[in-house]
């Protein structure tokens, strides 16, 4: 009975220590939390270094780092704001704002932001994160991915074929043809493109704008329809009639992802892997000795090298009583050369023009130049503002896309779906 | 006796599915060892080996460096072990009681336990939190411990109640025929042929909390004060890419401790301790 006892004393012990209160004394001292999603080691410790040098500089307002996940970030962040308890400062990416814009947890940061962030971001970065008819913004985008063909340089160099650059890029059709003639240099097993589509709509829908597919129109009384036009099948008829029609691309790799294409890239399974600009920095890491690689624009159609990305963001909660303190933080936080030392960290590009101008960003190393040149085309992803948007991708285009890239069903059977079915899910979302 | 035996043929298609289902089991745990103590080139290979080819402890460095992998454990552990304990306290007399005393009170109970495991996680969080908050129990581990107890309770109660069933009343009645008392007979013969059913619910209690995820990320809000399963997830990046190496080193460290409880206790969840007890 005795040892009951002391083993329940020790546990109530235990749990009132760990609860002993997270309020600092009151001295004043503004604290912040910032939750970031950085995640690899450069980009945690660029982050961690930024919040240190601002900590070290305004022991007024203190800034606490705390490490989120992308994994979980929309359903930790919904329970936080529900619950009053969201971080003061959020990061996060600009397609996943749309609800909470909506849902006035994020506050509008035209009135905290400085005049030099504002002109620093070009008008097309602003527009991912501005959100209902007031025009709010609620994130400053600042970190931007655009896809990429990642190949392997010897085997396009021994096949002789074109290489393209960011000034002349490929077009859609020369792709195709490219990718047979690749095939065909390669041999048995080889395969010229790996396109691994585990996520397929927003491979299809960015890469779709460089052929001017829109998809989503909004129409004169607001309301925003789907139609699926001439434009809008180039892209998505080149995948299917690479893997289907041509087989110069392997079906196996249409449900992987990125990282699940890499093991057959790096053995010369297949000659290009079109993926994000991010990616370089596992392939850096993980390529076997002396593999060459090499990054090359994504082709373009009518127009040009435009695709669609969403950029990372960061936000202020409404609930935070602290906004213009978090709004100088931000200030400070993308200051131009923090901005390259995040960018850099992470791998991505960041949408400051100033910061893009760095030269360390446009080095031939590791494809930097590649990804700086595209950066001027880059436009916010289609659709990402449209409500309904999140199930319309879910239960009607994943699985639409997913069937038609592997042969299942027709392009019009993919576009009955697309629009029909389509158009259903977002009346719903729509209806006054 | 013999008509229980089994022929050979059979009993060998008995092991055989034995093993099947072994090697079912451990795949996953086996291959995450294996990729803790791959270097990342290896891990990149299109022909996979079961042993790595060159073996490196780089990722556990990696995981310790890059995340505070102890002191989350510690927290986990905290959490779990309180978690087990409360429940067990408080589920053993209450199973007792119900499957005893059979009547309204054991059919609503079960009941309850049936309905309490169709909720999802979504479904609850948003007002446990808001109930938590208002205790001023978000962002401790008490709170946490408590959403474990009441999340792993209805369960714990349900497997207990069988173990209580399995006990024959007989015995605690030639107990009481013998002269032992209400409580001499509940600590002296009940409590330890409940034993084993016990420490299987506390198992259960312990490790359902060990893995528990979604509360935990919610819940706790300082790095500080983050579990194990939450640390982990920040070795996991956008669309799913990931830091493999390092994360299946942390994750394999994260399993080691189910694995030592359940090794010390697994002798006592043995049953047959009441063979023969009383004649059917």
């Amino acid at each position: 009975m005795r040892r009951i006892l002391t083993a329940a004393a020790a546990l109530a012990l235990l749990l009132t220590g760990c609860t002993a209160g997270d309020k600092g004394p009151d001295d004043g001292v503004v604290r912040l939390r910032f939750q970031s999603l950085a995640w690899q080691k450069e980009s945690v410790d660029a982050n961690r270094q930024l919040v240190d040098e601002w900590n070290a500089t305004h022991p007024r307002v203190q800034i606490d780092y705390v490490q989120g996940s992308w994994d979980s970030v929309h359903d930790q962040l919904l329970t936080s704001f529900e619950g009053g308890e969201a971080p003061d400062l959020i990061h996060d990416a600009s397609d996943d704002l749309a609800d909470f814009a909506y849902g006035g947890h994020l506050a509008d940061l035209r009135p905290l932001l400085s005049e030099r962030l504002r002109a620093d971001i070009p008008a097309r970065s602003w527009e991912t994160t501005t959100f209902g008819p007031d025009k709010g913004v609620y994130g400053v985008p600042f970190l931007q991915e655009p896809r990429v063909i990642i190949a392997n340089r010897k085997i396009l160099q021994s096949s002789g074929v074109r290489v393209p650059t960011p000034e002349k890029p490929w077009s859609w059709p020369e792709f195709r043809q490219i990718a047979q003639d690749l095939t065909r240099t390669m041999g048995p097993g080889g395969y010229a493109v790996a396109w691994p589509l585990k996520e397929p709509v927003s491979v299809s829908l960015n890469l779709g704008l460089s052929a001017g597919g829109r998809l989503f129109h909004r129409e004169a009384d607001g309301r925003v329809t789907i139609r699926f036009t001439e434009s809008d099948a180039v892209v998505p008829g080149t995948i299917h009639d690479l893997v289907v029609t041509d087989r110069t691309a392997p079906r196996t790799t249409l449900g992987s992802g990125g990282s699940d294409t890499l093991p057959g890239f790096f053995a010369g399974k297949y000659a290009m892997v079109p993926l994000g600009f991010a990616y370089r920095q596992q392939i850096a890491q993980q390529a076997p000795k002396g593999f060459e690689w090499t990054v090359l624009p994504a082709p373009a159609g009518d127009a040009g090298l435009a695709q669609g990305v969403s950029p990372q963001t960061l936000s202020i909660a409404e609930d935070s009583p602290y906004k213009k303190e978090a709004a100088e933080f931000l200030d400070f936080f993308l200051r131009p050369e923090n901005m390259v030392r995040l960018a850099r960290g992470d791998w991505m590009l960041p949408t400051g023009t100033k910061a893009l101008a760095d030269p360390s960003l446009h080095t031939a190393e590791d494809g930097w130049a590649t990804g700086a040149a595209v950066a001027q085309r880059l436009r916010p992803a289609p659709a990402q503002s449209v409500r309904g948007y999140p199930e319309w991708k879910d239960k009607v285009a994943t699985p639409a896309f997913q069937e038609y890239y592997s042969g299942a069903i027709d392009v019009g059977e993919l576009r009955r779906r697309l629009v029909e079915d389509g158009n259903r899910v977002l009346a719903r979302y729509q209806r006054k | 006796m013999s008509a229980l035996r089994t022929s050979g043929p059979a009993r060998v298609g008995q092991y055989l599915a034995l093993l099947a289902y072994l090697v079912f089991l451990a795949f996953p745990f086996l291959w995450l060892v294996s990729t803790a103590f791959k270097p990342a080139p290896e891990l990149a290979s299109l022909h996979p080996t079961w042993i790595p080819e060159d073996p490196t402890l780089g990722n556990f460095r990696q995981a310790f460096d890059e995340q505070p992998l102890l002191r989350a454990a510690v927290n986990s552990l905290i959490a779990a072990v309180s978690a087990a304990l409360i429940a067990v306290a408080v589920a053993t007399p209450l199973a007792y009681v119900t499957a005893r005393h059979r009547g309204r009170l054991a059919s609503a109970a079960t009941g309850w336990v049936v309905i309490s495991q169709a909720f999802p996680f979504v479904l609850v969080i948003i007002p446990l939190f808001l109930i938590l908050k208002n205790l001023h129990l978000v962002n401790s581990v008490l709170g946490l411990v408590l959403v474990y107890v009441v999340w792993s309770l209805p369960f714990a109660l349900w497997m207990l109640m069988g173990y209580v069933r399995a006990v024959p009343a007989e015995l605690e009645e030639a107990a009481a025929v013998d002269g032992a008392g209400r409580l001499r007979t509940l600590v002296s013969v009940t409590a330890p042929l409940l034993a084993p059913g016990i420490v299987a619910t506390a198992l259960f209690a312990f490790v359902t909390a060990w893995n528990e995820f979604f509360f935990a990320l919610v819940l706790l809000k300082t790095p500080e004060k983050q579990t194990l399963p939450v640390v982990l997830t920040h070795f996991l990046g956008a669309e799913g890419v990931a830091d493999l190496g390092p994360l299946a080193a942390a994750a394999f460290l994260a399993t080691l401790p189910s694995l030592v409880v359940f090794a010390l206790l697994q002798r006592r969840i043995t049953g047959g301790m009441m063979a023969g007890a009383v004649k059917s």
